[in-house]
């Protein structure tokens, strides 16, 4: 008996059927990730055109022009690529191709149901905040790359962004791993199915840590470079920030990484305060963490329409002050819902 | 057999270490430490220490190179300026650097790693700071070794003030 070597088609099948081949390139990996970035650009422009009493995208297809975002995929994919002449090729290529790499691997990390999930790290909820701090980095480069007043104003504005929000984005979601006693996401959607008891009932993590929960809200909207804390593109003030001078395709590239943050971050909103895929009923897992996903996108979209920008300052002296004593508080608070408050 | 994941990220370990050095421009100076870095925390995932290397990539990417791009940009001309040779300095900084490498790595030779490999898939925090502080069994710990790295935070600091000083009387 000679041990043939395995036929390349039957294995290239065998491979493209796996499931985590599946999961990589259909759901929840790359090509739902397309979509649904291109969707949320879709739906981002038409809730705040309907908050401004504007009616937004419409002609391209029937259903309020759905596919405006695909058309305008499809026009900057082909625009020509015109690289300002003293730019820094090589990170001006790099940083908005990698920002959106690194965003789609954020999706890797969350689990949507308790098999759809592509990477089930012992510690997911540290890994994701910690691909998350490389993303101003690179918006640095970018600025500079461009070589230019107002993208390198905007990559100085991402930093300055970064020290004010940064701190209290971790520590807000640490009062979730305290309750969980776990740094893994499965874990923690676990947790609250078993978690917090309040009246006889068990209650997702977004009851006990309503103000965890705030916080990390906010932080992430500044993480996500959204209005009200839009400073490094901040159209008005200096056109569109680091994104600038960038052409077709690698404008594309970074309008798409923001997106998949947005997606990234509400899922992951879900998952650590939201209870994920758990839900009443006879409704399948994926359903309901597709279902709170969406309502977290919606939300952070409302808060577009609902607020103004907030001015550098501003948002350091909050983010030191407020934010960062309400983490911290936010933590005492936990350790008293988990031991109790002593008896003095 | 060594592995060819380690050797992949050990090599660009190293070649991002040599390219900060040696980067004409200083913002790829800082980005290849940036890799370097990268680079560690691969190191730390290999060794089943990710919780380590998520806070590798935090703080010395999200934190460390980000100041250095930081001053880098706001100091300096925004291209690099080219490096001041002074071939005597250079000569005493390799000696002495690789006398402190020397010392160092007999320091840890010695009692290097006693049949542990990393410290397994139970690796947390807790865990491996009992390992450098107090040490295990037999050994008496990296205390020694750790005291030593510090010395790198005060070449650090020491660096910085004599680099201040130099461009205020220019």
């Amino acid at each position: 008996m000679v041990d043939l070597p395995p036929d390349p088609i039957s294995m290239t099948i065998q491979i493209m059927t796996s499931p985590l081949f599946l999961k990589i390139a259909i759901f929840p990996g790359l090509a739902s990730i397309g979509i649904i970035a291109a969707l949320l650009t879709w739906l981002d422009r038409k809730i705040t055109a309907r908050v401004q009493l504007r009616i937004g995208p419409q002609y391209v297809s029937p259903l309020g022009g759905i596919l405006q975002s695909f058309a305008d995929l499809i026009k900057l994919a082909f625009k020509e690529l015109i690289i300002p002449e003293k730019a820094d090729r090589f990170f001006f290529l790099l940083a908005p191709i990698f920002g959106m790499v690194l965003g789609a691997g954020l999706i890797g990390l969350i689990p949507f149901s308790p098999e759809t999930l592509i990477s089930n790290l012992e510690v997911g909820l540290p890994v994701f905040l910690a691909f998350v701090t490389l993303s101003p980095t690179l918006v640095l480069l970018a600025g500079w790359s461009a070589n230019s007043k107002y993208p390198f104003i905007g990559g100085l504005r991402s930093l300055f962004q970064q020290t004010g929000y940064e701190i209290p984005l971790w520590l807000s979601s640490i009062g979730v791993v305290m309750m969980a006693g776990s740094f893994n996401l499965s874990k923690i959607v676990q947790a609250q199915s078993t978690g917090y008891v309040l009246f006889g009932v068990h209650w997702w993590f977004i009851v006990p840590q309503i103000l965890g929960a705030i916080i990390f809200l906010v932080t992430s909207v500044a993480e996500q470079e959204r209005i009200p804390f839009d400073l490094p593109e901040a159209e008005p003030e200096i056109i569109m920030g680091w994104q600038a001078e960038y052409p077709g395709f690698l404008f594309l590239a970074a309008q798409g990484a923001g997106f998949i943050k947005l997606y990234a971050f509400s899922a992951l909103f879900t998952t650590i305060y939201l209870g994920g895929y758990l839900g009443p009923g006879p409704l399948p897992p994926l359903f309901w963490s597709i279902f709170k996903t969406t309502v977290m996108v919606v939300v952070v979209i409302l808060l577009r329409g609902a607020f103004g920008r907030v001015r550098l300052d501003q948002l350091l002296r909050y983010g030191w002050t407020l934010l960062l004593g309400l983490a911290i508080a936010n933590i005492a608070i936990t350790y008293f819902l988990i031991e109790g408050i002593p008896a003095i | 057999m060594t592995d060819p994941a380690f050797l992949v990220i050990a090599a660009a370990t190293v070649i991002g270490a040599i390219l900060a050095i040696e980067a004409r421009d200083l913002v790829y100076g800082a980005a290849a430490l940036g890799i370097t870095f990268l680079g560690v925390a691969g190191l730390f995932i290999l060794l089943d220490a990710t919780y380590v290397a998520a806070f590798q990539i935090a703080v010395y990417i999200g934190a460390v190179v980000v100041l250095i791009l930081f001053t880098v940009m706001l100091v300096g001309p925004v291209k690099g300026e080219a490096p001041i040779e002074h071939r005597r300095t250079s000569l005493m900084t390799a000696i002495l650097v690789s006398l402190m490498l020397g010392i160092g790595g007999s320091l840890v030779s010695s009692n290097a790693f006693p049949g542990v490999d990393a410290c397994g898939a139970s690796c947390d925090l807790q865990l491996l700071s009992q390992t450098l502080l107090l040490g295990s069994g037999s050994n008496g710990g990296y205390a020694i070794q750790l005291e030593l790295l510090s010395f790198v935070l005060v070449a650090a600091v020491i660096g910085a003030l004599t680099l201040a000083k130099t461009e205020r009387k220019a």
